[in-house]
């Protein structure tokens, strides 16, 4: 089998005493799309960020496409091959949506203007807002503005992409039409790893399913055994919270 | 009160040529100091949201070492102080200058604006959002594209009206250049008064310098205050709840 595109290996976290990730070990082959759950403060948000080399993690590694994070020389580049997506969108309020998709093909990969602007239409309309390229965020929905941040992710033509909790700050009806994109990234193909509690979502598009807890995986187990026999107590007992509802 | 007006004698050789320099004089030294406090200004604040402990000790000093001096001392050590403390062939150069105080009223005016510069501008950077710097850094850029990119450039459409304030502070301040033998403008009037013993006429031209140059920068300064709002984040007249 090829060699995965994200290998996390026994990484380990702590911020003082508190203990953010522990002995975390996780693969992402190429093409797959996973889905981290757990309650808040397990660590999901923290590892993703330690696979692009925001967050520095004090024990194991991970591996981006073979190249060590811990031991990276070049960042930057590392990090254009993973895109990744923030709850909050973190989109460049003083930037037309245009200029916020072709900044980093410019500047960090030394795209012509041309270049770059033809990649931004092309993902611009891959999300459906190309209508949108020359407004600035703040003009946008929600739902526009998040499927802004996932273009300005894909134009860097990434090997992976993270999501982080996208569709936690949107409105109902604005999840669908993000829910939808990342569908439709999964299903071209892209590698996904992909923090949410839309368990429709990972029933429908993950090939597998991580629960977190403190910091550990507690669960990790493909869709239709995560969801009809989970075997870690504590999984039962978040699935019953978040499926019912009580 | 019995004194007869004689405006007609600013517009007499040798008044009318000395009060145009003025003015011209005032123009340029602020704008030259106030640029190089800007860019300054900018650095330094960056230096004082770092991570690095040492570039924030560095922008700390200078912050405090520069806004803690009253700026009249400043100019008096810059001319007399600073220039025997450098290197033998550099302070020769530097006096053989063609025009050493305006000079040195430009530098000790724009290092005292770029420190309280860099106050407003650490406070904006510290207002902006620290995903924003995430964001840029998980696309690939450098932080010091992050920087020059994203944070900065959003930065400084959040204080514009502080930026206003600070540029009429500096204009109003290069009056104090005189004291080092700028002639600027409050200079010539004092020399106008000298000469012809007309002081409410000299001064009347140097109020009425700063006050029309003031508005005109206030108007400037809230057309680009429209012009960069940034849509949608920031209304104009508008408290943000």
């Amino acid at each position: 089998m090829s060699q995965p595109i994200i290998r996390v290996e026994s990484v380990g976290l702590r911020f003082d005493s508190f203990v953010a990730l522990d002995d975390v070990s996780l693969s992402v082959n190429a093409g797959q799309c996973i889905v981290i759950c757990g309650p808040s403060g397990s660590g999901k948000s923290t590892l993703l960020r330690c696979i692009n080399g925001l967050e520095r993690f004090q024990k194991g590694d991970v591996w981006v496409d073979g190249v060590s994070v811990s031991g990276c020389q070049d960042l930057p580049k590392l990090r254009r091959g993973v895109g990744m997506v923030f709850q909050h969108f973190e989109l460049y309020p003083h930037m037309t949506v245009l200029e916020n998709v072709t900044l980093a093909p410019i500047k960090a990969k030394g795209l012509s203007r041309k270049q770059a602007e033809d990649l931004a239409f092309h993902y611009l309309d891959r999300v459906g807002i190309v209508d949108q390229a020359q407004k600035h965020p703040g003009r946008l929905s929600g739902g526009q503005q998040q499927r802004a941040a996932i273009a300005r992710a894909l134009a860097l033509e990434p090997k992976a992409m993270l999501f982080d909790e996208p569709t936690s700050a949107l409105d109902p009806e604005m999840i669908a039409e993000v829910l939808y994109v990342m569908r439709d990234l999964a299903r071209g193909g892209m590698t996904m790893l992909v923090v949410t509690h839309e368990m429709g979502f990972a029933r429908e598009v993950a090939d597998e399913v991580v629960f977190m807890d403190r910091g550990r995986i507690v669960e990790h187990a493909t869709v239709d055994e995560f969801f009809s026999t989970p075997r870690a107590e504590r999984t039962r007992e978040f699935l019953n919270k978040i499926l019912l509802k009580l | 009160m019995r004194y007869e007006f004689n405006w007609g004698l600013l517009w007499r050789e040798p008044y009318f040529d000395w009060i145009v320099e003025g003015i011209l004089t005032t123009f340029h030294l602020a704008l030259l100091a106030w640029i190089l406090a800007l860019c300054l200004g900018i650095v330094i604040g960056v230096l004082r949201v770092t991570n690095s402990r040492l570039l924030r000790a560095i922008g700390t000093t200078y912050v405090e070492v520069f806004r803690n001096i009253p700026l009249i001392v400043q100019l008096f050590l810059w001319l007399y102080v600073v220039p025997q403390m450098l290197p033998r062939e550099f302070s020769f150069w530097w006096n053989r200058l063609d025009n050493v105080p305006y000079w040195t009223a430009m530098i000790g005016i724009s290092f005292y604006t770029s420190a309280r510069l860099a106050e407003q501008i650490r406070s904006a950077l510290r207002a902006i959002p620290p995903g924003q710097f995430k964001a840029g850094l998980s696309t690939g850029l450098t932080q010091v594209q992050v920087y020059r990119y994203v944070i900065v450039p959003y930065a400084l459409r959040i204080i514009i009206p502080a930026l206003t304030s600070e540029f009429l502070t500096v204009f109003k301040n290069t009056a104090l250049a005189l004291t080092i033998g700028v002639i600027e403008i409050t200079a010539t009037t004092r020399r106008i008064e000298a000469w012809s013993f007309r002081g409410i006429e000299a001064y009347t031209v140097a109020s009425l310098t700063y006050i029309a140059t003031t508005i005109l920068v206030i108007l400037f300064m809230s057309w680009l205050e429209r012009r960069y709002q940034i849509p949608g984040l920031i209304k104009r007249g508008e408290a943000r709840v």
